[in-house]
This record gives C-alpha cells, sequence and structure tokens, in this order.
C-alpha cells in the first residue's frame, strides 16, 4: 500500500481521537465552562497558520532568488494552508471572545495583528487567484509575502502600546491532563497541516504539469 | 557610453519624472482633486462638537493620505507603460535599484505635496487648530508618506504585469500599509490629546524604522523583482 492513503487514515483516526479527548475527556475549567475547550482548537490553528505563512515566506524567498517553480508551488501552498488555519482561528476567538469578554471582538494587539496577518494572506491569495498565472504574478506574490510576514513585527510593536486583554502563556500554567490534551491536539493539527500541505502541493505541480503538456500539444497541433 | 553612479541615475531619473509631471500635472491634479474630495466627504461626514471634531481629525487625515496614496503610486508606472517607456527604463545601463529609490522618493515627495495643502484644509474644514503642533503633525505625515511609498512603489511595478491590476494594487498595498497608517493615527491624535499616551515620540521612530526597513529591502530585492 501507497504510504499516502496510511498516512490519511491515521490523520482521519487522529482528528476523531482529538474530539473525543476535547469534549470527553478533559477536565472542565472552573471559571470560564465548557466555552474554554475551544482553546485546544484555538491555540495549535493559530501556530499553524504562523508556521504555513513561515513556509510561504520561505518558499518565496527561494523563488526569488533561484527561480524553481517548485518553491513557488511550495509558497502557495503555505499561503492557501495557513490561510486555512488563520480562518479557523478568526473564527474559533470570538466565540470564545464572546463568552468571556462580552464581545465578539477587542481592537487589542493580537487579535489586530493576526487580523492584519490574514488580510494580507487574503491578499495574497486572491492575487494568485484572479491575478493570472504569468511569471510576474507570481514575484509580484512572493514579494507580497515577503514584505508582508515581517510586517507582523511591526505591527506588534505599534500595538504593544495598547493594553493587551489576549491570554498569554497559558500552557505553561495548565493543570497536567489539560497539559497533556492540548499537545496531543497540537501534534494533530500537525498532522493534519502535513497532510493539507502534501495535498496542496502535489495538486498544484500536477495542474502546472497539465498545464505544460496541454500547451505542448497544442504547439504539435494535437489538441 | 559613460555609465551613470547610483546617485547620479536616481538625480537623473528623479528631475526627469518632476519635468513630466511639471509639463502635465496629471498625477499632481488627480491626486490634489481627489485629496479636496475626500476632505469635504470627511468634514461633512464627520462635523460635529469641538471635541468630536479633535477626534474625527487623526482618521480623515490618514484616510485621506491613503486614498491619494494609492492614487499616486498606481500612476507611477502607468505613465511609463503608455510608450513602454518602462522597458527602455529597464534597459538603461544603470543600477535598477536606483530607478525604484527614485520612483519611491518622486511618490514619496508628490504626497507630501498633496497632504501639505490637505492637512491644513481639513483642519480648517473641522475646526481644529493644528498649527501649535504642526512641526510634528508635518513630521508624521512625511514619514507617512515615505512608508506608502517604499512599499506601494515596488508592488506598483509589480502590479504592472497582473490583470486587473488597478484592483488588485490597493487590495495589496493597503493591508501591507496599515501599521503606517496606526502609528500616523496614533501620533497625531496624541499630539492633539485625543490618544491615550503624552509622547509622539515612539510613533516618529516607529514610522522611520519602518521606511528604512522597507525601503532598504524594497531597493536590495528590486533587481530580483522585475522581469529581465
Amino acid at each position: 500500500m501507497k504510504p499516502f492513503p496510511i498516512f490519511v487514515g491515521i490523520a482521519a483516526v487522529a482528528l476523531v481521537v482529538a474530539h473525543y479527548l476535547i469534549f470527553v475527556t478533559v477536565p472542565m475549567e472552573v471559571r470560564m465552562g465548557p466555552v474554554q475547550r475551544i482553546f485546544y482548537f484555538h491555540v495549535p490553528s493559530a501556530m499553524m497558520c504562523y508556521l504555513g505563512f513561515i513556509l510561504c515566506f520561505l518558499g518565496s524567498l527561494g523563488y526569488l532568488f533561484k527561480r524553481k517553480t517548485k518553491m513557488d508551488l511550495f509558497a502557495l501552498a503555505g499561503a492557501e494552508v495557513g490561510l486555512l488555519f488563520g480562518l479557523v482561528v478568526l473564527v474559533s476567538g470570538p466565540i470564545w471572545a464572546r463568552i468571556e469578554w462580552g464581545t465578539w471582538w477587542k481592537w487589542e494587539p493580537r487579535l489586530t495583528s493576526m487580523l492584519l496577518l490574514v488580510l494580507i494572506f487574503m491578499a495574497y491569495w486572491v492575487l494568485r487567484t484572479y491575478g493570472g498565472r504569468g511569471e510576474g504574478v507570481r514575484r509580484f506574490a512572493a514579494v507580497l509575502a515577503i514584505f508582508g510576514t515581517p510586517n507582523i513585527l511591526f505591527v506588534r510593536n505599534a500595538v504593544k502600546k495598547w493594553r493587551g486583554d489576549h491570554p498569554d502563556d497559558v500552557v505553561t500554567t495548565l493543570d497536567p491532563d489539560m497539559k497533556m490534551t492540548f499537545y496531543v491536539c497540537m501534534l494533530i493539527m500537525l498532522l493534519l497541516f502535513s497532510l493539507l500541505m502534501i495535498t496542496r502541493y502535489r495538486m498544484h505541480r500536477d495542474a502546472r504539469t497539465a498545464q505544460a503538456i496541454r500547451r505542448r500539444l497544442g504547439r504539435l497541433g494535437g489538441l | 557610453m559613460r555609465r551613470l553612479g547610483f546617485w547620479n541615475a536616481v538625480y537623473t531619473v528623479l528631475s526627469k519624472d518632476f519635468r513630466t509631471e511639471l509639463r502635465s500635472k496629471q498625477t499632481l491634479v488627480t491626486m490634489l482633486f481627489f485629496g479636496f474630495v475626500l476632505v469635504f466627504v470627511f468634514a461633512f461626514g464627520f462635523v460635529s462638537d469641538a471635541t468630536a471634531n479633535r477626534r474625527a481629525y487623526p482618521g480623515a487625515l490618514w484616510g485621506a493620505l491613503l486614498f491619494t496614496g494609492s492614487l499616486c503610486v498606481g500612476r507611477t508606472f502607468a505613465r511609463e507603460a503608455e510608450a513602454d517607456a518602462f522597458s527602455a527604463l529597464m534597459l538603461a545601463p544603470v543600477d535598477r535599484s536606483a530607478v525604484l529609490l527614485a520612483k519611491m522618493l518622486f511618490n514619496a515627495l508628490l504626497i507630501i505635496l498633496v497632504m501639505a495643502l490637505v492637512a491644513p484644509v481639513l483642519a480648517m474644514m473641522l475646526r481644529v487648530d493644528i498649527v501649535a503642533h504642526g512641526g510634528m503633525i508635518a513630521t508624521l505625515i512625511m514619514l507617512g508618506s515615505a512608508g506608502f511609498s517604499v512599499i506601494g512603489t515596488p508592488m506598483a511595478v509589480l502590479a504592472v504585469n497582473a490583470r486587473f491590476a488597478e484592483v488588485l494594487l490597493p487590495m495589496v498595498v493597503f493591508p501591507m500599509v496599515t501599521p503606517v497608517i496606526i502609528a500616523g493615527v496614533k501620533g497625531t491624535g496624541v499630539l492633539l490629546g485625543t490618544t491615550i499616551g503624552d509622547d509622539v515620540s515612539p510613533w516618529i521612530q516607529f514610522l522611520g524604522a519602518y521606511v528604512l526597513c522597507f525601503g532598504l529591502a524594497g531597493v536590495f530585492l528590486f533587481d530580483r523583482m522585475v522581469t529581465e
């Protein structure tokens, strides 16, 4: 059997396990109640979002200097998967905030920088999807990713003067059972991330190959 | 032919741009007109008692900078593309980074020029006294315009190759320059006493660092960005 379907199977089982851990076995947080369980999705998703964008940043840098199509496709896959996890963060966060803060959204350092990061990569995605497929657009997108990722450091710096309400450094203070669940969820998210990353990358690569074949056939007068 | 030095090339391209702009005044007049329309709309929408006006001023001011600025950078290479002058510019035996730096300077100066007229008119319309902090607000605007230009100019070059360039460019540039706008709004607010804090220097330092980092990154990466 090929390794990839096995990988998919493991990831599917792992996701079920993650849900069981989060909704059944992990102890209830005393103060926040059931809404705290969002944390086990929310934080690992944020980490995977950062990971995706960092991979996109690295792929873009590589593409700009080495001009290898592979690197460009890798960057695109990283941005897409990172964006997906970013949306999970931006949806799960407000649900928690509604209960805990009594409001969906606050103009708070962490929230502002995360929103901006997702907006930049949404621009990246729209550019890649509707801007055409030419070399110029790919380079444009690469520059956007390279300039966009460090932008976050600036936003963090810009808003650091504002009082932050977002919980920080929670994991170290957790109950051992909660900590265990958190780390397992982190691993499972990483598994899901790798799976999506590989799938998207392969898809883009195959699409590129198909395009090249079609172009060659066209030149031969075949199609 | 003698090869131009880096700063000579910057000067040549910059003076060429100023000469063409002064002859046609196309970009400048459009930006000014657009800026005044924005100011009118903002002032009309926000005008109320003195405190509320002071609070509305920073947002309206930096909103105007954002929109007139995107008009400006969008025109940078549209003009060059008209007679395919862009290719000629890229083929010129000078450092390409020098061309980008010249364009960045040109855009920054144009935005500053427009904002120098828009900011006082907005202050008059909202009846906000900015004279007391004129120097500091001018510093913020100058750095903010430079910040907009160092991001917007390379993006405008790259957008030339994309479909829907005129739609995509602001969509890409706006989130990128949000830190500039945040710092500008906060800094102006501090000066007018509407934002918490009494010291504007962190925001000025922040804008300075932004201009320096992205300006240098753009200039160094430019050779990699454009198609041969």
